[in-house]
């Protein structure tokens, strides 16, 4: 067990390569219906397009030299039953030596990446906001993280692996900034160390469960009320159809994720199409180059567990589809930051982000969707320095490191 | 059109097909598991890499080729309204007797047309004093051998349109269908449309229905209020509950984005197979699958006609897209409907409840089976399909001057 920060790079085998190549040519495309666009799903002539693509202009070893100029490495985390994983993340320090060191964390079909944008945005130096120390992992099973090998590993365990990370690498206390399942995991993070470790986190996918007479009276009053309020209605109906139209992946991965994973393993076009479908929806208008979609799903393809293991998350999180993916967690006073983004699919009244946490800060934007950091990293960026700099609801949450020379 | 303009019809897959598979199964590219995983997070990976090396060396597809091919398989045009001309694939065995009962046979997802394989002999050729059917089985649309609609919004009215003019172009002007899964529903939709007229009865294995309202059903409503349930249909609920939350992820994901989905399953052969599979295994009762069996009918969806892709959009198009429930169109007829009822069967409902489809007057409870009940219990099936329609049942001689027995018999 190795118990220092290893440099890791990126270096997919030729072996893996070669295996890529070959299937990519031996293709078997499905059918269409006519004029079916995107109605049935990821259109054939977009698989077909980015399948060409693949074949003959993306080129991986470019990709991954640019990859391999963010610092990254892996070293061992211990998490209780589980013994130890082996973790891969970027680590970016400032030039600022109180920056405050934050903890980015992907979701899925997100990974490390999505913190490349960001990456210098946050640790900048500057007298005019904060700068931050940056710790993107791959969640395990993800990127080139190990995978937990034995069931049941579930939100509890993720936070404490990525707790210990941060202790690892000597920040005791520390901030959070995560969509999508980084945010649930925040959830998480935020039960089991707000306040001694982590002091105060960032969501830009605010989701909770929904209120109930019980825990949020007020709210719930709210939502009996809802029909004669049309914003509630509209903000509500536009995440109904999410939920029926949209979770088609996320009822099989929290059921059957290994059925699937065959699939993903073996087909790339499966795997493109998968992915890609989350791409092209859940951003808000941003204009993907087919390199950059290719890129995206190669990393997925050559993720050091396979692309069947990351799917298992939605199982461990939720115990099969027994219960929503907050089990075991509560609201929690830790200082809580939320951004809306107008093209998030997982949008909930903006009332109910009170539900998750102590809403510190909040800040609504007019462009932006899913991948947040991806998309709009300045606007994100502006956030975290309005949220944690000089004047901000979190301004010095940690003593010593208020994110200024 | 009459029945003589038959075209006869042999699954002739290309060799091109054969090598394309062969080689993909040599790339096949297995994913990682977790320890002692089992059935809990989807297919053993055992089962995967066992049934993927079979696949490669040891199946034997010319094999089994030949074997269906010895069914009497045919082909035919058949125009719907709005959609153009499909080619309908179809098995047709007729009887002996002359005046055997016309029945189809219709199969669900992951099904297909070889479900009616071991029924076949009973019905079409059983003891006398048993009655016969003349039986045509289909592929439906975009399964098997038959062509797949082009165009988008090929729903529930349209099956049971291909359905009907299919039985009509063989001279049956009335017939009888026996279905499960979607061909339950399909059968539902042909009685809608096309019931006394055509469609004179039915037997379905998927004792699946909605529940009755006070303003459509008000006796069954009350009914189903004071009627407690019995031990077997608390533990279909049960199944049906379990289903519903651990089992339906596949059918949410094919009725919202199955062109998503359809390319893994057209690409990889180890993933069709997997997705497959798993309904094979967990929605039967203990059947003893042979690797060859599943390999069979897995290669039948990976050689179909239209690709695999292609068989999932019967639950986009028949659920619009999730905005409605399956069997929300049905309606109620009079002509004679049966249950047979097998207790590993995933969607089983109240039985009051299946009264909001028809005219209940036949139900049988059997004590071992699943979903794929032709396959994997013929023979119980076939006695109910004769009890059903035979001498003495409740659904003798709906068919005019086609009672099922030879001379004499009758």
């Amino acid at each position: 067990m190795s118990n220092w920060a290893r440099p890791f790079t990126v270096d997919v085998s030729d072996a893996d390569l070669e295996l890529l190549r070959k299937k990519l040519e031996l293709v078997r495309f499905p059918d269409e219906l006519q004029g079916a666009d995107w109605e049935y799903g990821v259109p054939l002539e977009d698989i077909k397009r980015l399948t060409s693509h693949w074949r003959h202009s993306f080129d991986w070893r470019k990709a991954e030299a640019e990859i391999n100029k963010f610092p990254q490495f892996t070293t061992d985390i211990e998490v209780d039953d589980y013994g130890a994983l082996n973790v891969h993340y970027v680590h970016q320090k400032s030039t600022v030596e109180n920056a405050v060191p934050l903890l980015f964390v992907h979701g899925w079909p997100g990974h490390f990446l999505e913190v490349r944008k960001i990456l210098p945005l946050l640790t900048a130096a500057s007298a005019e906001h904060p700068s931050f120390h940056v710790v993107a992992p791959s969640l395990p099973g993800f990127g080139f993280s190990e995978a937990p090998s034995k069931p049941g590993f579930a939100g509890y365990r993720y936070a404490e692996l990525l707790h210990k990370l941060m202790l690892f690498l000597g920040y005791e206390e520390y901030v959070y900034q995560g969509g999508d399942l980084g945010h649930v995991l925040g959830v998480y993070v935020a039960n089991a160390y707000g306040h001694k470790h982590l002091k105060a986190w960032h969501s830009n996918m605010p989701f909770y469960r929904p209120p109930s007479l019980l825990s949020n009276p007020l709210l719930f009053l709210e939502l009996l009320t809802m029909p004669f309020n049309k914003t509630l209605s509209e903000q509500l109906s536009a995440a109904t159809r999410f939920r029926k139209k949209g979770m088609g992946y996320y009822q099989v991965q929290a059921t059957t994720p290994q059925t699937l994973g065959y699939s993903l393993a073996d087909s790339p076009i499966g795997l493109l199409a998968w992915i890609y479908e989350k791409l092209y929806k859940a951003v808000d208008h941003y204009p993907w180059t087919d390199d950059e979609v290719l890129e995206w799903i190669s990393v997925y393809w050559f993720s050091r567990p396979g692309p069947a293991a990351n799917v298992r998350i939605y199982y461990e999180l939720t115990g099969g589809n027994a219960h929503d993916l907050f089990e075991g967690t509560r609201w929690t006073s830790v200082p809580l930051g939320v951004s809306f983004f107008p093209g998030e699919p997982v949008r909930l009244p903006k009332s109910w982000a009170h539900l998750i946490g102590n809403v510190v800060f909040q800040s609504e934007h007019d462009a932006g969707g899913h991948f947040a950091a991806f998309e709009q990293p300045e606007k994100l960026a502006s956030d975290l320095r309005k949220m944690f700099g000089r004047g901000g609801p979190a301004y010095r949450v940690i003593s010593g490191k208020d994110g200024y020379a | 059109m009459s029945a003589a303009a038959e075209v006869p019809f042999k699954v002739s897959v290309q060799e091109e097909e054969l090598e394309l598979l062969r080689k993909k199964l040599e790339l096949t590219r297995f994913p990682d598991e977790l320890d002692e995983a089992e059935w809990e997070y989807g297919v053993p990976l055992a089962d995967l890499r066992r049934l993927v090396a079979r696949w490669k060396d040891g199946f034997d597809w010319r094999k089994s080729e030949a074997e269906i091919n010895a069914l009497p398989q045919f082909t035919r045009d058949i125009e719907v309204e709005g959609f153009g001309t499909l080619n309908i694939h179809y098995v047709h065995q007729k009887s002996d007797v002359e005046n055997a009962v016309p029945l189809l046979f219709v199969h669900g997802w992951p099904g297909h047309f070889l479900e009616v394989r071991k029924l076949l002999p009973l019905l079409t050729n059983g003891p006398a004093e048993q009655p016969s059917f003349h039986v045509v089985a289909l592929s439906l649309p975009g399964f098997g051998f038959s062509e797949a609609p082009r165009k988008k919004g090929f729903a529930s009215k349209q099956y049971a349109e291909v359905a009907n003019k299919l039985m009509l172009s063989l001279g049956y002007d009335k017939y009888v269908v026996q279905g499960g899964d979607w061909g339950h529903y399909i059968a539902g939709y042909v009685a809608t449309h096309y019931a006394h007229k055509h469609m004179v009865g039915w037997l379905s294995n998927y004792p699946l229905a909605p529940p009755p309202t006070f303003r459509k059903f008000p006796r069954l409503y009350v009914q189903h209020l004071v009627t407690p349930y019995s031990a077997r249909e608390k533990q279909g609920l049960e199944r049906m509950r379990d289903f519903r939350s651990k089992g339906s992820g596949y059918s949410n994901e094919q009725a919202t984005r199955p062109q998503t989905l359809g390319y893994s399953l057209a690409d990889s052969p180890a993933g069709l197979l997997a997705w497959i599979y798993e309904k094979l295994v967990s929605w039967t009762d203990g059947y003893r699958w042979e690797d060859d069996e599943v390999l069979e009918w897995v290669s039948v969806y990976w050689f179909s006609r239209a690709g695999p892709a292609a068989s999932l959009r019967i639950y986009k198009e028949n659920t619009d897209g999730l905005e409605k429930m399956a069997d929300e169109d049905v309606e109620w007829t009079s002509i004679p409907l049966g249950y047979a009822y097998f207790p590993k069967e995933i969607n089983q409902v109240p039985r009051v409840w299946l009264r909001t489809l028809g005219r209940v007057v036949f139900e049988s409870e059997h004590e071992h089976g699943g979903h794929f009940a032709a396959h994997e219990h013929p023979e119980e099936l076939a006695d109910d399909i004769r009890r059903m329609f035979g001498k003495g049942g409740p659904g003798y001689g709906v068919v005019p001057g086609r009672t099922g027995y030879a001379a004499g018999h009758a």
